[in-house]
């Protein structure tokens, strides 16, 4: 079936694949990209698929199951009717019911939404990935199911849709193609916020019909309350991590720097995304350089989570998202620091800074605080001293959605990198009007399967564009060495995906890291050269 | 789950192809899933590496992070690629009996 010829009402048709992604369909990337040849995107073995419905558009990032009975199917379609029962009473759903039911009830389906959404833009226009397809295909159940006589009149009030295993898998796969970015909320005239309605959506899969992609829950916030951290590091695995980071400041910069760990009564708590201890470690050490150089109290924490911002609950689990922020509270109100900061990663601002509000209270209403405002203090007010032309290599900055769009967090870091890097330039457009790196809502630590491809190909499609579009055609050689700075972890992973499915650091020069870094790459008191130039 | 099988061997792997109980790693495992990874032959460096890795995961229950193993075995990264061709966290750590890494990493 053409991406066209999709309507609402087919949403549960018996059909192998509702929508097939066409490499033909996608928009052309600019220079020096034009003749760029996408990779086939891999067929998923019967083994990968037995089990599994992946009806929707075959990208398979959430294991929906298929039972092999009807009796099975409608207990599964019972199930899904009493959580969104749940989800649409105030005593299950007092988190975020009002919001849902406005944007539920708001909508006046003039698709402004879908011009500002990058996945609806870089497939070439698919129906399916209107972030109103997804909102109407939930109204529609809601309508028919859950208001008076509803049934009855489904042909004539617009609520036909057959509620069958089919449409409830599919909706499934569907609230996992949305980057959660809310660019369409932001746009909205009526203050509808498809993002949310996703969002609710995956909620209810995850607390009522245990369905969840298990990069989220299995190995995600479950292992991060059993094992400490999402990544698996344990308390004693962090020390032995540590202590290489310790070595390794050394050897980069000849200074000898303890990091303070469970210092009680510090000014500050630095908590970071566990992912920068495995993957960037130049990231903790740039922090740690900054932070003593800087002369601050400060301290990360060796306890259980405390030393993991992440809260992958945000993208799906209330429950999950909940129990995680309070360990953060907990492990900060035990420390009795004056205020925590959040180091490089988006989600976790938006989780322990405002969605956790209603958990840190009393003892726990400890202030929070974004490091994009510590860094401009340090810098902007000259308590660090830098040399601006160590820096000397163009820079653009890519915008976390949940720091900007949904914080508000845009001038601080943008200060510091006016006052450090002399080649800075925006991309367009940028702060609360940016775009989704492609990997937000947990995307960019999905690695398996066919769905990395997905990533790179529609929503983190547009991040590359813009990327490309910030440099000049002279600056796109790779013998000109480009930075784009990305203060959040998982964007950074993303952008990493992305620089390597486009071989981008070979055929254009780009590489990517964080703030810090170049921060530290531009202090006087620093020996030159922290920022090495090695892609990884 | 799926079931990986080699020769004699027959192992739980996941969907990705990493070892789901790693405990029962030994180096015929190895050489067998170092098949699957576009290894031809497991040399002195890969048994290096994946022996260093081994000894690591059974030490700290992780993956140690890329520089500290680069660092350690005086491997480059570019080296442990060539080595490894789909890099040292799908690749060397998958042949060392590793299971997948998580978190964003």
């Amino acid at each position: 079936m053409s991406s066209k010829d999709i309507k609402i009402k087919d949403f549960g048709k018996k059909t192998d694949k509702l929508y097939n992604l066409d490499l033909k369909n996608l928009p052309g990337l600019p220079y020096p990209y034009e003749n760029w040849q996408d990779s086939p995107i891999p067929e998923l073995s019967e083994i990968k698929r037995k089990g599994k419905n992946i009806t929707l558009d075959g990208f398979l990032n959430i294991a929906v199951p298929e039972p092999e009975t009807e009796e099975e199917k409608e207990a599964m379609v019972a199930k899904f009717l009493e959580g969104l029962r749940k989800l649409l009473s105030r005593e299950n759903n007092w988190t975020f019911l009002k919001p849902l039911l406005l944007s539920l009830d708001n909508c006046v389906k003039c698709n402004t939404c879908s011009e500002a959404c990058p996945i609806f833009e870089m497939s070439g226009g698919a129906e399916i990935y209107r972030p109103l397809f997804r909102s109407d295909v939930f109204r529609r159940i809601i309508k028919k199911h859950f208001s008076p006589g509803g049934k009855l009149t489904a042909k004539f009030t617009g609520a036909d849709i057959d509620l069958n295993w089919d449409t409830i898998a599919r909706l499934a796969q569907l609230a996992y193609r949305c980057n959660l970015c809310r660019r369409c909320a932001q746009t909205c005239p009526m203050g509808v916020d498809n993002g949310l309605i996703a969002r609710e959506i995956r909620k209810l899969f995850s607390q009522e019909l245990n369905i969840a992609p298990a990069e989220l829950h299995g190995e995600g916030t479950v292992k991060q309350l059993d094992t400490g951290s999402s990544t698996g590091i344990s308390p004693v695995a962090l020390m032995d991590l540590m202590e290489f980071v310790e070595e390794d400041i050394t050897d980069r910069t000849g200074l000898n720097i303890k990091i303070p760990f469970d210092k009680a009564g510090a000014d500050i708590l630095l908590i970071h995304n566990a992912g920068e201890f495995l993957s960037w470690p130049e990231n903790i050490e740039a922090f740690a350089i900054i932070f003593e150089l800087a002369g601050l109290s400060w301290t990360l924490s060796s306890e259980m989570v405390g030393y993991d911002s992440v809260n992958y609950g945000l993208f799906y689990d209330d429950v999950q998202l909940a129990k995680v922020t309070l360990r953060h509270a907990e492990v900060a109100k035990k420390l009795g620091v004056k205020k925590v900061v959040v180091g490089e990663c988006g989600h976790a601002h938006k989780a322990i800074m405002t969605i956790g509000d209603r958990i840190w209270l009393g003892e726990c209403n400890i202030p929070r605080e974004s490091s994009m405002v510590t860094l401009e203090d340090l810098i902007v007010n000259e308590k660090i001293m830098v040399d601006p032309l160590r820096n000397d290599f163009p820079v653009t900055l890519h915008d976390p959605c949940n720091l900007t769009r949904s914080m508000g967090v845009i001038e601080p870091q943008r200060r510091v990198l006016k006052k450090i890097c002399p080649q800075f330039r925006e991309m367009t457009p940028h702060g609360v009007n940016n775009y989704c790196c492609g990997g937000g809502s947990g995307f960019a630590i999905m690695q398996s399967n066919n769905f990395p491809n997905w990533r790179y190909l529609v929503p983190g499609r547009k991040k590359f564009e813009q990327i490309l579009k910030a440099f000049t055609r002279e600056e796109l050689s790779p013998d000109v060495h480009k930075y784009v700075c990305a203060p959040c972890s998982n964007c950074k992973g993303q952008i990493r995906d992305l620089l390597t499915y486009y071989d981008a650091w070979e055929r254009a020069g780009i590489m990517y890291g964080g703030l810090v870094e170049l921060v530290v790459n531009a202090m006087t008191d620093v020996r030159e050269g922290f920022h090495e130039w090695d892609f990884h | 789950m799926p079931t990986f099988t080699y020769g004699d061997i027959s192992i739980e792997v996941d969907e990705d192809g990493f070892m789901q109980e790693p405990e029962q790693w030994n180096e015929e495992i190895a050489k067998a899933l170092a098949s699957t990874e576009g290894v031809e032959e497991m040399t002195e460096d890969h048994w290096k590496l994946a022996n260093y890795l081994r000894d690591y995961y059974l030490k700290f229950g992780i993956a140690p992070m890329i520089r500290k193993l680069c660092k350690e075995t005086g491997f480059s990264l570019k080296y442990v690629y060539e080595m490894y061709p789909s890099g040292p966290a799908k690749g060397a750590c998958k042949v060392a009996g590793l299971p997948k890494p998580t978190g964003c990493v």
